[in-house]
């Protein structure tokens, strides 16, 4: 940790080393302990202290970014003087309209908490004990890291955050099963390794000697961890205004229209606390509660300053580190909680199939928001609402709008996931009851 | 970098191993679009990361300290993290034996890239950005160029000290088309990014990107109004840029020991390829040889010295279509002979970290489909033509577009930019959202044709992901194009 009166002169004497018309630094700060373990034991442990920064200038609207990962004077100066040599060999941006102006930033609680190395062990051994007494490999991870940013520019925007994170998951390894546990909580404290062992263990149990299914529609219950796996995609491109406008969004065009069923609702909610939350861009624009999809209408797009600029609109503070060709994208999305926990959900499925997890997600086709991938760590067959047995996993080809138009029931209970695609977020997700999913091939466990 | 290195380690109590590597990194990045430069950036970061195995468990931490303190703390945090396991600690970590290695390593390349002015890349870029646009139906014109140059150091208590100066670069461009709701993009010379390879500016200037653009736009435009690729089993030719993937996917990722040894199972998955299955499995067809090989000049994956201090090296990973080796480190080495105990005593050298602050891990180094020499009609070796005109009915397969595999490499699917009918040994119609569908062994197995050296492209991947914390490493992929007989294509109904 620096603090944030250091990093504030930090980034002052970064400011004060240009001419450029406008600057930007944005400074990063990490902390991070990662305890993994596999084949029930630690195999990797290890501890990161890096820092690092990112200077934008502006001559007119020709922009330079340059970043390094130290904060001593000589390496500031090295910054900044590749990124103003970058700006004055660039082309002409005729989209860019400036930095953004000072704004008040909402006030956020902050648990600034990391585990210790100690603590990391206890936790990951109290899974290993667990699993051992049945029988079964654990692997998993135990992440735990505390993470300042800071925003200036010289139009006097000053925005500061520091949060920790603690992330412990598992997959359990039986003979012929796996199962999935993970909790993902502010403060180290209230980490419960033995909730996560016990759910990952009923998972592999209750998975024990899984039998073939035939591909095909399927109703599916997706946990909430399955359901951020999709959801990511959906941030990608759906709310995306760089992308709406460039007609490569599924929704293109629709601003206004109903897109998806009228039971759903999505938000971005950055400064909800129950969550992870983020007062701030990475221009420093504070952030906003943003309805995405209201009963099933495409209401708002997500905007950063330059494309805010370019297609007219108000900035809604999703900016991402610059550059950014991928766009503005949600960092924080949550449905509007239905009435009904998971097993509630789950005596609703005539015949269908619970889905723990999803696994290598990726594009199919963008314009439909197609996505493929496998179901991995606990599949299983329900019929008459009762969970029948384990199934071997399958892959899906499925459009998202088309998921998010067959939804059945959507649960009450909203789970903080965090998934490699959101690292820079996270989101609050529900299970959700969809008909119609649609299973194409499968495999051999 | 040297005298940093050695200093680190004199701060290791004697009678643990320990290793540390000193990094010192660029990088540059440019993209274009629509004739905008959205991106021009330049990137550097110096640290250093320790390694520590004390009473068989390791530690790890990296810092960017470069004082006397930084490199106390930075050692005595390593060495606390492996203590506070210890507790834990069931199994203790073994090294196979390693070489003592004095040496230097520089990367061949003609014309450095970071020597070449911003203007010069500039104006590339935006020619070949500009020339896509061959249509109003070109609703995005795109352009990117990356470049890196790592200067490293290791040294080890063993006693081995390193230095290597790896560069490496890359660029490409692709379109988009839209007509109505369909949306298609062309790319070239490979989607992802383009082509990378550890070489200077003159593989860009060899890739004649603006001597390009215009087919590339024209093929985006041509996807719109071409028919969706069929349905069905088909004998199917993969491009080269294709195989690359699929080799990545479904060779070169199973066959990282500590995958198959359980120790990626929490994140990326494990392996098919166990080390029962280790010189039994028929994991191909009689002409499918696949190497690891990152001695190969201009390979992305080619470097003098893994980060163990293990020389690069040449390795069948399949041979005449068995399962023969792994990629290793010298843990998993030691590990893999406690129930194989034929197995060679020593690292093939696969480890390797993305930065300082991560600890190595086995990655791929250049991964290759051995390309055929007197397999092919009359004696010769297979052209890309003649293999379609021997081919007679089937598609032919270009550039990809989306892949993704089981955690255990067996269930894949891909889909490509483009393809073609193949009709009467010759290419035909085009078409448009192909996709093919498989099981790793099976696919391999129904391998009949790989084409030969003249067709033998080495590919770049520079954005393979494994590890926690995630790492992104660079691997390289030597493939020429290849049939398969029978395999399930255009899996997708609705698009």
């Amino acid at each position: 940790m620096m603090d944030e009166q250091k990093l504030k002169k930090i980034a002052q004497k970064t400011l004060a080393l240009t001419n450029a018309d406008e600057a930007e630094v944005v400074l990063f700060v990490a902390n991070r302990g990662l305890t993994r373990f596999a084949n029930s034991q630690i195999h990797q442990n290890v501890s990161l202290e890096d820092l690092g920064l990112s200077v934008r200038v502006a001559f007119g609207k020709r922009i330079g970014v340059a970043s390094g990962n130290s904060f001593q004077g000589v390496v500031l100066q090295n910054v900044v003087n590749r990124a103003e040599a970058i700006a004055r060999l660039q082309k002409e941006d005729p989209h860019f309209r400036g930095l953004p102006e000072a704004r008040k930033l909402p006030k956020i609680k902050s648990v600034v908490i990391q585990a210790a190395p100690q603590e990391r062990a206890q936790n990951v051994s109290a899974v290993i004990k667990k699993a051992k007494e049945k029988k079964i490999i654990a692997s998993g991870a135990y992440d735990s890291s505390v993470t300042e940013v800071a925003v200036a520019n010289s139009k006097g925007v000053w925005a500061y955050h520091a949060a920790g994170a603690s992330d412990l998951s598992t997959i359990l390894i039986g003979e012929n099963s796996t199962g999935f546990g993970s909790q993902l909580v502010k403060n180290p404290a209230d980490m419960r390794a033995d909730d996560v062992a016990d759910k990952a263990l009923a998972k592999v149990i209750s998975g024990q000697n899984p039998k073939d299914i035939e591909p095909g529609e399927y109703d599916v219950v997706l946990e909430s961890q399955a359901v951020n796996e999709m959801m990511s995609f959906f941030a990608w491109l759906g709310p995306n205004s760089r992308l709406y406008y460039e007609q490569a969004s599924p929704f293109s065009g629709k601003l206004g229209e109903k897109v998806l069923g009228e039971n759903i609702t999505i938000i971005d909610s950055p400064l909800d606390e129950s969550g992870f939350p983020m007062p701030f861009d990475f221009e420093g624009v504070p952030k906003q509660k943003t309805e995405i999809i209201k009963q099933g209408k495409l209401v708002n797009l997500t905007y950063d300053s330059y494309h805010a600029g370019r297609f007219n609109a108000k900035n809604t503070g999703h900016a991402l580190p610059a550059p950014n060709t991928s766009g503005p994208i949600p960092l924080h999305l949550a449905f509007e909680p239905g009435t009904k926990s998971l097993e509630e959900m789950i005596k609703g499925v005539k015949r269908g199939l619970l889905v723990t997890r999803l696994w290598y997600v990726r594009f199919l086709n963008p314009r439909s928001l197609s996505i493929t991938g496998m179901t991995r760590d606990g599949t299983f067959l329900i019929e008459n609402g009762e969970i029948v047995h384990g199934v071997r996993n399958l892959r899906f080809n499925q459009s998202i709008p088309e998921a998010l138009n067959n939804v059945v029931e959507i649960g009450r209970d909203l789970e903080s996931v965090g998934s490699f695609e959101t690292e820079l977020g996270t989101n609050r997700m529900p299970a959700l009851h969809i008909k119609n999913w649609n299973f194409t091939s499968g495999t051999q466990f | 970098m040297k005298r940093q290195a050695k200093k680190v380690l004199s701060f290791v109590p004697s009678g643990v191993y320990a290793d540390v590597r000193v990094i010192e990194r660029e990088a540059e990045g440019i993209a274009t679009k629509d004739g905008v430069v959205e991106a021009a950036e330049s990137s550097s970061s110096h640290g250093y990361g320790v390694r520590i195995l004390k009473d068989g468990v390791w530690g790890f931490a990296g810092s960017n300290d470069f004082s006397n303190d930084g490199y106390e703390r930075t050692v005595k945090r390593a060495l606390e993290i492996a203590e506070s396991s210890v507790p834990y600690a069931t199994v203790k970590t073994v090294l196979a034996p390693a070489k003592k290695v004095i040496a230097s390593y520089k990367t061949e390349v003609g014309k450095d890239p970071f020597s070449i002015s911003l203007e010069d890349k500039l104006e590339l870029l935006l020619e070949a950005d500009k020339k896509q646009r061959v249509s109003p139906k070109i609703v995005i014109s795109q352009t990117s160029y990356h470049a890196h140059k790592e200067k490293k150091v290791f040294a080890s208590t063993e006693g081995s000290l390193i230095d290597q100066e790896i560069i490496w670069c890359g660029a490409g461009i692709e379109a988009s088309a839209s007509m109505g709701n369909d949306f298609q993009n062309r790319s070239y010379p490979n989607s992802h990014g383009g082509q990378f390879q550890t070489r200077g500016w003159e593989l860009v200037r060899e890739m004649n990107l603006p001597g390009n653009a215009q087919r590339v736009g024209e093929e985006a435009v041509a996807l719109l109004t071409a028919e969706q690729c069929p349905s069905g089993e088909f004998d199917l030719i993969l491009d080269s840029n294709q195989l690359a993937l699929q080799v990545h996917e479904s060779a070169g990722h199973p066959t990282e020991l500590d995958r198959a040894l359980g120790y990626e199972a929490s994140y990326a998955g494990t392996s098919f390829m166990t080390p029962d299955k280790l010189g039994k499995l028929a994991y191909g067809s009689k002409i499918v040889n696949i190497t690891a090989d990152a001695t190969l000049p201009g390979g992305l994956g080619t470097f003098g010295y893994d980060d163990e201090g293990v020389s690069a090296q040449r390795v069948f990973l399949v041979k005449n279509g068995v399962f023969v080796d792994y990629l290793t480190s010298r843990e998993t080495v030691e590990e893999l002979r406690r129930t194989n105990p034929g197995y060679a005593p020593n690292s093939n050298g696969a480890m390797r970290a993305s930065s300082w602050s991560h600890i190595p891990l086995i990655r791929m180094t250049n991964v290759n489909l051995e390309p055929h020499f007197a397999e092919g009609s009359a004696g010769q070796a297979w052209s890309l033509d003649s293999l379609i005109n021997d081919t007679g009915n089937g598609i032919f397969m270009s550039t990809n577009k989306s892949w993704s595999i089981d955690d255990r490499r067996l269930n894949f699917q891909f889909g490509t930019e483009i393809a073609w009918e193949i009709k009467n040994g010759k290419r035909g119609r085009m078409f448009k959202n192909p996709t093919y569908q498989g099981m790793t062994p099976e696919f391999w197995n129904s391998c009949d044709a790989i084409c030969g050296k003249d067709e033998w492209t080495i590919w770049g991947t520079p954005n393979c992901g494994k590890g926690q914390p995630s790492q992104v490493m660079y691997a390289g992929h030597g493939t020429s194009p290849a049939r398969f007989r029978k395999v399930k294509v255009g899996v997708i109904k609705k698009w």
